[in-house]
């Protein structure tokens, strides 16, 4: 079925993701329009990578329905799936290849033909070219944090998801990320990031999305929420909707 | 149908068998050696015949079987499970592979090694017996198979399995003693009664004197009856594991 013009890059209706009784994702409804970079913003265990995991297929959301540019995440995931690009927050490789035996092989399970220039290109813009032929096991934290990137990137998404990109990753690699980021955006991918740095949402998102304990509590455009909270810090304004909703959990 | 999908996950798998070839390929012929040496050249001679086969040779289909069992179901049950522990199996997950894809590929390159094996078993006893091949057409299909059946029992052990240990149930704890009990060393008409018609609750018993029914030409059972414990050994390993998969058992939040 073709998906209607200009459907949104993500849309979410009602998502509930519920761990027997623990609820860790709760009724979260969310918009993100093509081209643009979402910061998903919240403090740890608010379910930012359980919401992200139910779009990518590493987890199905309990009730709601999610879609990728038109497209059901659900029953009609092998589309989905060819647009969706997922940089999952923890690391992880596999002994048995290198990296450019990894970037061919995620090529062809995405169901692009295997490309060695491609790779190569991007073993390029990762600056992993001198370890192409490398024991996976031997890069540093930093090389596999960039892997990770690259593998996610093997078949142009047109959505990318960054779960935590910069957590525990140096100054320098912070910002060769935030550069790689503005080079996709330039390419016209949609970015939702997840991140409990004020700063990094600040610094790239076009719009915020605020998540804690499993709520949506604000999405605002990132100037207009700083306009509308005239004079008070990203930090601050954060700190305030999420307080205001612990004391009215608390009232309750 | 994402065929470069299944493609690459099949190439995958094979290749990381053929990074291990120490362990798929010279074990099992090492191991098998030394039987064929205990049972041939040391003891052949003060062995009797099993209905007019020598002993040597009257084992070699269980030991085939034997051989292709393990290594069919250690190849999908250790790489489904180590990419559990490690993470890689995301690199699955977010791909457009549906069950379909996943099952074929894994199960397809476990087969190939099981194949491999037990043609290197085969080649092995060859030079230490005169072992022939009654029914080649149905000793190859029978053996790919069982090594079918046993790469689907891998995926639903993976599956269930939380941690190394668990993995080692199946083959320490059911597989083990029924290949042993399973008549790969004595033929059950050997055994007192009630023993003979116990063994015959076995399913494994089946397995090991289908593959003898085709090399030897004569078997414990009935080929149809054979073919028949395969046949419904598939139905529950292919519907289990096509289950979990689907729901994503252990694998998908
Ligand atoms: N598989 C799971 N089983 C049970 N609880 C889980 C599971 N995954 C996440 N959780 C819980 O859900 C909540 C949200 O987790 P998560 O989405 O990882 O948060 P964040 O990414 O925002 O830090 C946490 O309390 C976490 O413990
Ligand atoms: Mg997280």
């Amino acid at each position: 079925m073709a998906a209607p013009e200009r459907s949104p890059a993500l849309r979410c209706e009602a998502v509930r993701k519920a761990f027997g009784r623990f609820v860790a994702v709760n009724d979260v409804s969310l918009d993100v329009a093509p081209g643009e970079i979402f910061g998903l913003l919240g403090p740890n265990g608010a379910g930012k990578t359980t919401l992200i995991h139910c779009v990518a297929g590493l987890a199905r959301q309990t009730s709601g329905r999610i879609s990728v540019f038109g497209h059901d995440t659900v029953s009609d995931f092998r589309q989905t799936r060819r647009m969706v690009g997922l940089v999952p927050q923890e690391i992880n490789f596999d002994p048995f290849f290198t990296p450019l035996e990894s970037l061919l092989i995620q090529m062809g399970l995405m169901g692009v033909e295997p490309d060695r220039d491609k790779a190569e290109a991007l073993l390029a813009t990762f600056s992993l070219s001198s370890h192409r032929h490398a024991y996976t096991r031997h890069l540093s934290g930093g090389m596999k944090r960039r892997l990770l990137i690259a593998k996610a990137l093997v078949h142009d998404p047109k959505l990318l998801f960054l779960d935590e990109p910069t957590a525990g990753v140096d100054v320098e690699l912070r910002h060769e990320l935030w550069d790689e980021v503005e080079r996709l955006r330039a390419q016209g991918t949609t970015i939702v990031l997840t991140t409990h740095y004020i700063e990094e949402a600040q610094h790239l998102a076009d719009r915020i999305g605020i998540i804690h304990r499993g709520r949506l509590l604000v999405v605002d455009d990132r100037d207009e929420l700083l306009l509308r909270h005239e004079g008070r810090s990203l930090e601050q304004i954060f700190l305030s909707h999420i307080h205001g909703a612990d004391a009215h959990a608390a009232a309750q | 149908m994402n065929r470069v999908g299944l493609r690459t996950l099949f190439l995958k798998e094979v290749r990381r068998f053929s990074k291990v070839w120490g362990q798929t390929v010279l074990s099992p012929l090492i191991t098998n050696s030394l039987y064929f040496l205990v049972f041939g050249a040391a003891l052949g001679s003060r062995l009797r015949d099993v209905g007019g086969v020598p002993y040597i040779e009257y084992v070699v289909p269980g030991l085939i079987m034997l051989s292709m069992i393990r290594n069919s179901f250690l190849n999908t049950s250790s790489s489904l499970f180590q990419s559990k522990v490690n993470g890689t199996v995301i690199d699955i997950l977010v791909a457009p592979l549906g069950v379909r894809e996943i099952l074929l590929a894994y199960v397809s390159a476990a087969v190939l090694r099981a194949v491999i094996v037990g043609c290197l078993v085969y080649g092995v006893a060859r030079a230490f017996t005169d072992i022939g091949a009654a029914h080649p057409l149905w000793t190859f299909t029978y053996g790919a198979g069982v090594a079918t059946a046993f790469a689907l029992f891998g995926i639903v052990v993976a599956l269930w399995a939380e941690k190394y240990d668990h993995l080692a149930v199946f083959p320490n704890f059911i597989l083990t003693p029924l290949i042993f009990l399973g008549g790969v060393f004595y033929s059950i008409t050997m055994l007192p009664a009630p023993w003979d018609l116990v063994s015959r609750l076995n399913p494994v018993l089946y397995l090991v004197n289908g593959m003898r029914y085709g090399l030897l030409g004569a078997s414990d059972v009935a080929p149809w009856e054979a073919a028949a414990v395969l046949v419904v050994t598939l139905g529950v390993a292919g519907a289990l594991s096509t289950a979990l998969l689907a729901r994503g058992y252990n694998l998908r939040a």
